[in-house]
């Protein structure tokens, strides 16, 4: 048995350990601790939170809650739950200080369930460098999804052993559920709608993303790498996930169309994008009316002609080792109107031009989006399929290798739709 | 001497309190009572300490109690801080050539902030305690509140938003909300490797004659008996002045103002090692210390920019974007700063200015 199915295995004994424990004997849990409390509470809530003693379950009772911001800092196994995201509801939204709402450092064993969390001004809820982390049945939400909201909504990052399922994010200005430098984490049966990205997965290991519903967003989807951080991503598997329309406007930040790296980049109509990274398998996905590219595979060349000074033990800028295969794709007849905006959108609309040009037969640009920067080009090699990528998908209108290399170059520039170099074999 | 002997049987009663406690909390294993605290009890109002003499708020030292400075300190909204440090008898700091000062168990940090006003007055604000508990060897935080009456200062927790209105270096009158952090927000800035650490006095910062003293701090200590282990004061390295243009270089009084102000949260153990963006003094690759370092999870913070640092060109910098703004979320350091600290804006604008 790997240690990744050994870990799944644990987390799921301690998630019914929980629920039995809570069924089985009423509110007695194996907290040693219990605490609750109810609106009007906030002064004592928030020195509960910078006081509390390990083993500790909160109850926060029905009710809105108006918060500055909430920390929880160098403790074992806290417990924080609502009565539902319908009735427990957090409000950050007179937050005069700090970058989050809720902040948790350093915590071996933390639960959050239960209740709704919304208008912070920074991230909504930071989970750093943390332990058997447990985000459930939690809505994390800004009423607008603009550059006003803040940027992540559920935001582990540095971890282990993270679970986020049963949540819904909304407006995020980044990702709604962001895993950030963490080693292994399951992401299921969450939502997400009117962010940039519904969920980012970034140099991470050992993330499994199925049973999601991501759409309405900019990008439904990414798995990105960005150099100069605590160490390499891979070993994602995403399946079983409903990804469709997403054609929001990208809102990263307003004036501009966000930074040069991260979610800025996102091409509004993306449903998946995999970024600089490596071991991913996309499996059994609906992929529906992402209307721009059902999949985006891209080095980091494809954001940053520097990338190449960034390879370290911690980032390689291209691509490998992706397996696509089994998922269903459908596409509607025209791009989003927000990509002809997007810095990178007029790429993908040129591509699908000069494919018709070639070739009347094809009407839209195809589902998967290749990038077309293999290692050849670090390596000056010629293999034809180098950095060890596995397409297999039936239908047409499949596949396209964009050749960003030669796009600056019309002469040369030749976007081709041959998949069979990367078919798995 | 009586002071002296006021504070350490006063650290020995905790001592025998603590293990007190300990025991009753093993005989209630077990049973439905809330675990019983153990270890260093913090005091409820600072006087009860007994580490100053006469008046509280004129911070008069009692014995034993020891007054230091830094070369280059943290700006916190122009505030006055006085520093002091008390170890228990007979237990001498550790010289370490990086990092913090080994302190023996049972030493007090404290640092007390102020502002002036108007009327050239010191308003006392808040006092923080930084305690290396004997039951652990881990550090603790604590913060007091001054009164209205400047008399005395009340353990404070859960931080405070506090209207006032001081004098900034230049002379102006300055109206902000000042704010005391809370327990965690010191443990953030504190924290190293998950752990609570003191964060001034490192040898390298305390390396110098204070200003109206004769002596070097360090030199001063070991002749005291307070410091051990200290190489000759020549070996021992020094951290720059960042307003001494006189002795240092642009880009020395840079790196040492970043490392004050940023790499207690930005380097590689600190809160915001995920950034990837590392503000040590000593570090040097220059990526990591945001030479054309794109941001990572600074969202709205990046200002829409691209690099943290554009060689020569500090309009599209996210260091000045973010130092030269007070917004929550944009505002760097996200703590202990409800105003913009100007001169430190100035450096840090003509370091990138000049940089290629």
């Amino acid at each position: 048995m790997s240690y990744k199915q050994s870990f799944l295995i644990l987390l799921e004994l301690g998630l019914l350990l929980f629920t039995s424990c809570q069924t089985g004997t009423g509110e007695k849990s194996v907290y040693k601790n219990a605490l609750s409390f109810g609106p009007g509470d906030e002064a004592k809530i928030v020195e509960t939170f910078l006081m509390v003693k390990d083993s500790t379950d909160v109850l926060l009772k029905a009710g809105v809650y108006h918060f500055d911001n909430l920390s929880l800092a160098n403790v074992k196994h806290i417990r924080i739950r609502g009565e539902g995201p319908e009735k427990t509801i957090l409000d950050f939204s007179s937050q005069k200080t700090g970058g989050e709402g809720i902040r948790v450092t350093a915590l071996t064993g933390f639960t959050i369930d239960n209740m709704t969390i919304r208008d912070s001004k920074g991230d909504l809820i930071k989970i750093n460098k943390s332990r058997d982390v447990v985000v459930t049945n939690l809505h994390a939400v800004w009423k607008t999804a603009d550059s006003t909201s803040g940027g992540y909504a559920i935001y582990p990052v540095l971890c282990k052993n993270v679970l986020v399922e049963n949540c819904y994010v909304e407006g995020s200005s980044d990702a709604g559920i962001y895993v950030g430098q963490s080693d292994s984490a399951i992401i299921r049966k969450n939502k997400g709608a009117k962010n940039v990205a519904g969920c980012e997965v970034e140099n991470t290991t050992h993330a499994e993303v199925y049973d999601n519903e991501f759409y309405n967003n900019t990008a439904g989807f990414l798995v990105f790498d960005l150099p100069g951080l605590s160490q390499r991503g891979g070993k994602v598997k995403a399946y079983n996930n409903y990804i469709h329309d997403n054609n929001f406007r990208n809102f990263a930040k307003a004036g501009s169309f966000g930074t040069a790296w991260g979610v800025g980049n996102a091409p509004p109509g993306s449903g998946i994008i995999i970024l600089a990274t490596s071991d991913v398998e996309l499996y059994n996905n609906r992929i529906i009316n992402n209307n721009t590219s059902g999949i985006i595979l891209a080095s980091g060349f494809a954001v940053d002609d520097s990338a190449v000074n960034r390879i370290s033990d911690q980032y390689f800028p291209i691509s490998s080792h992706i397996k696509i295969h089994g998922n269903t794709f459908e596409m509607a007849p025209d791009f989003p109107v927000p990509v002809h905006e997007h810095r990178m959108g007029p790429m993908f609309v040129a591509v699908e031009q000069a494919l018709r040009k070639a070739d009347p037969k094809i009407k839209r640009i195809p589902f998967i989006f290749y990038d077309g920067v293999s290692s050849n080009v670090l390596k000056n090699g010629t293999a034809v399929n180098p950095d060890s990528l596995c397409i297999r998908q039936s239908g047409d209108n499949v596949f396209v290798n964009g050749d960003f290399l030669n796009m600056a170059n019309p002469a040369s520039w030749k976007p081709n739709t041959d998949v069979a170099p990367f078919v798995c074999k | 001497m009586k002071k002296v002997y006021r504070v350490s049987a006063f650290i020995t009663l905790l001592l025998a309190a603590a293990a007190v406690l300990q025991q009753g909390c093993k005989n209630k294993q077990g049973s439905k009572e809330l675990p019983v605290q153990t270890g260093f009890v913090f005091r409820e109002k600072l006087s009860d300490y007994g580490f100053f003499a006469g008046e509280l708020k004129t911070l008069q030292p009692a014995a034993g109690v020891t007054h230091y400075e830094i070369i280059t300190p943290l700006f916190s909204d122009y505030t006055v801080k006085d520093r002091f440090i008390v170890l228990p008898k007979g237990k001498p700091l550790k010289y370490t050539a990086n990092g913090v000062l080994d302190f023996p168990d049972a030493s007090i940090i404290i640092k007390n902030f102020a502002y002036k006003n108007k009327a050239g007055r010191k308003v006392m604000i808040e006092t923080r305690l930084l305690v290396k508990d004997p039951a652990d060897a881990q550090w603790k935080v604590m913060d007091y509140l001054w009164n209205q009456e400047q008399t005395e200062a009340v353990k404070h927790i859960t931080g405070a938003a506090l209207p006032i209105a001081f004098i900034d270096d230049a002379g102006n009158e300055i109206r902000t909300t000042y704010l005391v952090p809370n327990l965690n927000d010191c443990k953030r800035c504190h924290n190293n490797n998950n752990e609570l650490q003191p964060i001034g006095p490192k040898a390298r910062n305390l390396n110098f004659i204070v200003k109206g003293q004769k002596e070097n701090q360090l030199a001063h200590w070991a002749a005291q008996g307070m410091l051990t282990g200290m190489p000759v004061a020549d070996s021992i390295g020094q951290l720059p002045d960042w307003t001494d243009a006189q002795r240092y270089t642009l880009d020395q009084r840079a790196r040492a103002y970043l490392e004050m102000n940023c790499a207690h949260c930005h380097r590689a153990t600190g809160d915001a090692s995920n950034t990837g963006l590392f503000l040590d003094y000593d570090e040097k690759d220059p990526y990591h210390v945001g030479v054309m370092k794109e941001p990572v999870s600074a969202g709205g913070g990046a200002g829409g920019l691209n690099y943290d640092i554009v060689p020569s060109d500090p309009a599209h910098s996210i260091f000045v974007y973010r130092m030269n703004s007070a917004e929550p979320n944009i505002a760097m350091p996200e703590l202990g700063r409800s105003v913009i600290h100007k001169e430190g804006v100035a450096l840090i604008t003509e370091w990138i200015k000049k940089m290629k």
